[in-house]
C-alpha cells in the first residue's frame, strides 16, 4: 500500500487524485472510497453495524478496492472536471439532543458548562471555484428523536449517542466528533432541572486544533428571569479549550446570528 | 357604387352593430383582465397561503372579473339585466331541485374549504382508499392512490364519513405486534425489544418506545411494542423493525410460536395409534 497519506495530520482537506485512483477513508464505522476517472467521480460507502464508539482510529490511503464493492454508491459525470476533492467535516443539519448521564438541578443564579460531543458528516466537494458540492456522508448514522412538549408540537432532531459531561476529561477526544462547550445560566428564581439539552448544530461552525480534535464555538443558554424564555448565544470564535484553532467549516445556517430568544421548553426539557 | 357606399354608411351608423363591437371588445378586455389578475394573485398568494387556497382565490377572481365583463357586454347588446337575473333566479330554483346531489356536494365543498381537514398534497384515508390529494374541487376531491389510480370522492361523502389525514403531524407510531411462547421470560423479551429499538436509527429515541402486554393468547403471550418514527420513515421502520426483532429473538433463543393444535379423543377412548413408517428396524406401533 502506498504511504502518500501517512503524514496527514487529519482526514479532511483537499485531495488531488491521479487518473483512475481510488482513495479510501476509514473513520470509525465508515469506509468511504472515492474513484476518479476522466469526467467521472464515483463514491461508495459502507458502515459497520457492530462498532465500539470508544476506540476510533482513522486512516486515509490509496486502495485497489473499487467503490462499487461497497453498499451505497453514487456516480457524478462532468464534461469538464478537476482532480481535487475537498473533504470537509460538517455538523448535523438538525439540532442534536444530548442528555447528562444522570439529570441534574441548577439552583437559582447558578451556571455550569457542559461538554457535548456531536457526530460529524463528511462533505465531499470538487475543488472548482466555487466548489461543487457532491454529497454528504454521515460517519455514523445518529438516531432520530423528537424534541417538544407533545407529539403535535416540537421538532425532529438527532439524538446524541453519548452523554454530555461536566468534566471535559471524562469526554474521550475523538477525531470523528466535534465538542461543543455549552454554558447554562439559570437566572430565574426557581431551580432548573436539566434532563435533555437541545444543541443548535446548524448554527455552529467547526474549528480544528493542531492535535486533530474538532471544536465548535461555545453556546451560552440563559434561562431568563421570568423562567419561560431562554436566550441562546453562539460565540463567533473558537472556544478557549481549543488550542491554536483553525476554521474548517462554516455553519449551515448563518441567518440567525447573535442572540436568539426561544421558548424555554424549546431548549431544555 | 353609391348603393354600396350607402349600405356601408347605414351599417356603420347602426346602433346594434356598435353595441356588438363594444360587447366583443368588453369580453376580450374582460378575458385579458381576468387572466392578468389571476396571474398576479398566483404570484402574490403562492408565497403567503397554501396551494389549495391560492388556487381557489385565483379561480374565484378569474370568474368574478369575467362575469362582470360578460354582464356589461350583455348590457351593451341591449339585454335587460333585471329580467335576465329574475329568469336566472327561477332557473336556479328549478336547477336546485333537479340537481340536489350536486348542490349538496357544492355546499359540502364550501364546508371542507372552511374546515381544512387536509390540503392539496396531504395523504388521506377515506374508507378503504388511501392516497395523495391532487385537488379539492367544488364537487369532489381527487386522489392519487399509491398504486397510481385516480379516485374521485364526492365532497358530500367526505363530510359524512371519517377521513384520516396521515400526513398531518411530523411523527407517527408503528405498532409492532409480537407473540412469544409461554415459557419465555417477559423481562428478557422486553429488554431485547428495547435494544432493537435503540439500535434502529429510524426509531425515535423520544417519545420512548412503549411496551404493552396484550394478554394470554391461544398459543402465545401477546405483546404490542410501539415505536415512533419520522412520518416519511414510517414504512422503512415498520419493515426493518420486524426483521430485526425476528433476528434478535432467534439469536437470543426466544420462541415466536405459531398456533398449536392438540388432538384429544376424550378420556374414554384409547390414544391414537401412531405408526412410524420410516423406522424399518423397529416397525413398532
Amino acid at each position: 500500500m502506498t504511504t502518500e497519506f501517512d503524514s496527514l495530520p487529519h482526514w479532511w482537506g483537499s485531495f488531488t487524485f491521479s487518473l483512475e485512483q481510488n482513495i479510501q477513508w476509514r473513520i470509525g464505522p465508515l469506509t468511504l472510497i472515492v474513484r476518479y476517472r476522466d469526467g467521472e467521480w464515483h463514491i461508495g460507502h459502507h458502515r459497520t453495524e457492530t462498532f465500539e464508539d470508544l476506540d476510533v482510529t482513522w486512516e486515509v490511503q490509496s486502495t485497489d478496492q473499487l467503490p462499487d464493492t461497497l453498499d451505497n454508491n453514487s456516480r457524478y459525470i462532468f464534461s469538464q472536471t478537476v482532480k481535487q476533492m475537498i473533504v470537509t467535516p460538517r455538523l448535523a443539519d438538525r439540532p442534536i439532543i444530548s442528555r447528562p448521564r444522570i439529570p441534574f438541578n441548577l439552583t437559582a443564579g447558578e451556571e455550569v458548562t457542559l461538554y457535548v460531543s456531536s457526530l460529524l458528516w463528511l462533505e465531499l466537494a470538487l475543488g472548482t471555484s466555487p466548489s461543487t458540492k457532491l454529497e454528504e456522508v454521515a460517519i455514523q448514522r445518529p438516531s432520530d428523536t423528537w424534541f417538544g412538549p407533545s407529539t403535535l408540537e416540537g421538532e425532529l432532531c438527532y439524538a446524541s449517542a453519548t452523554h454530555c459531561r461536566i468534566n471535559l476529561a471524562e469526554l474521550p477526544q475523538r477525531a470523528h466528533r466535534a465538542i461543543t462547550p455549552v454554558r447554562i445560566r439559570n437566572q430565574a428564581d426557581t431551580t432548573l432541572t436539566i434532563e435533555r439539552l437541545n444543541l443548535p448544530a446548524p448554527l455552529l461552525s467547526i474549528y480544528a486544533c493542531a492535535d486533530g480534535q474538532l471544536w465548535t464555538p461555545r453556546v451560552t443558554l440563559t434561562r431568563g428571569k421570568d423562567g419561560d424564555m431562554a436566550e441562546l448565544l453562539v460565540d463567533n470564535k473558537a472556544p478557549e479549550e481549543a488550542k491554536s484553532p483553525e476554521l474548517v467549516s462554516r455553519p449551515r445556517t448563518t441567518a440567525n446570528v447573535g442572540v436568539l430568544i426561544r421558548a424555554f421548553n424549546a431548549v431544555f426539557s | 357604387m353609391s348603393e354600396y357606399w350607402n349600405d356601408i354608411v347605414n351599417l356603420l351608423s347602426n346602433e346594434r352593430l356598435w353595441g356588438l363591437v363594444r360587447a366583443v371588445f368588453m369580453i376580450v378586455v374582460g378575458l385579458a383582465t381576468a387572466k392578468l389578475a389571476s396571474t398576479a394573485i398566483k404570484k402574490i398568494a403562492d408565497k403567503k397561503i397554501d396551494t389549495h387556497r391560492a388556487m381557489l382565490l385565483r379561480r374565484g377572481s378569474y370568474y368574478l372579473i369575467l362575469g362582470l365583463f360578460l354582464i356589461s357586454a350583455l348590457h351593451q347588446l341591449g339585454f335587460n339585466l333585471s329580467v335576465l337575473l329574475g329568469a336566472a333566479g327561477i332557473f336556479s330554483v328549478a336547477l336546485g331541485f333537479a340537481s340536489q346531489t350536486s348542490a349538496s356536494n357544492l355546499i359540502s365543498g364550501l364546508f371542507l374549504v372552511a374546515e381544512r381537514p387536509f390540503t392539496v398534497g396531504d395523504v388521506i384515508r377515506v374508507g378503504t382508499t388511501t392516497g395523495e390529494v391532487l385537488s379539492i374541487d367544488p364537487l369532489s376531491v381527487k386522489l392519487r392512490t399509491f398504486d397510481n389510480l385516480f379516485v374521485r370522492i364526492p365532497n358530500e361523502s367526505l363530510i359524512k364519513s371519517e377521513v384520516t389525514t396521515l400526513s398531518r403531524f411530523p411523527i407517527r407510531r408503528v405498532d409492532v405486534l409480537v407473540g412469544v411462547a409461554y415459557k419465555e421470560d417477559l423481562k428478557k423479551v422486553r429488554a431485547i425489544l428495547d435494544e432493537v429499538a435503540d439500535k434502529n436509527p429510524l426509531s425515535l429515541e423520544e417519545p420512548k418506545p412503549r411496551y404493552m402486554f396484550q394478554g394470554f393468547g391461544d398459543s402465545s403471550l401477546n405483546i404490542q411494542y410501539s415505536v415512533w418514527a419520522k412520518r416519511e420513515n414510517f414504512l422503512d421502520l415498520k419493515n426493518s423493525i420486524y426483521e430485526e426483532i425476528k433476528i434478535a429473538f432467534d439469536e437470543q433463543g426466544v420462541e415466536i410460536p405459531f398456533p398449536h393444535l392438540t388432538l384429544y379423543t376424550g378420556s374414554v377412548t384409547e390414544p391414537f395409534p401412531i405408526k412410524n413408517i420410516g423406522d424399518k428396524q423397529s416397525g413398532q406401533t
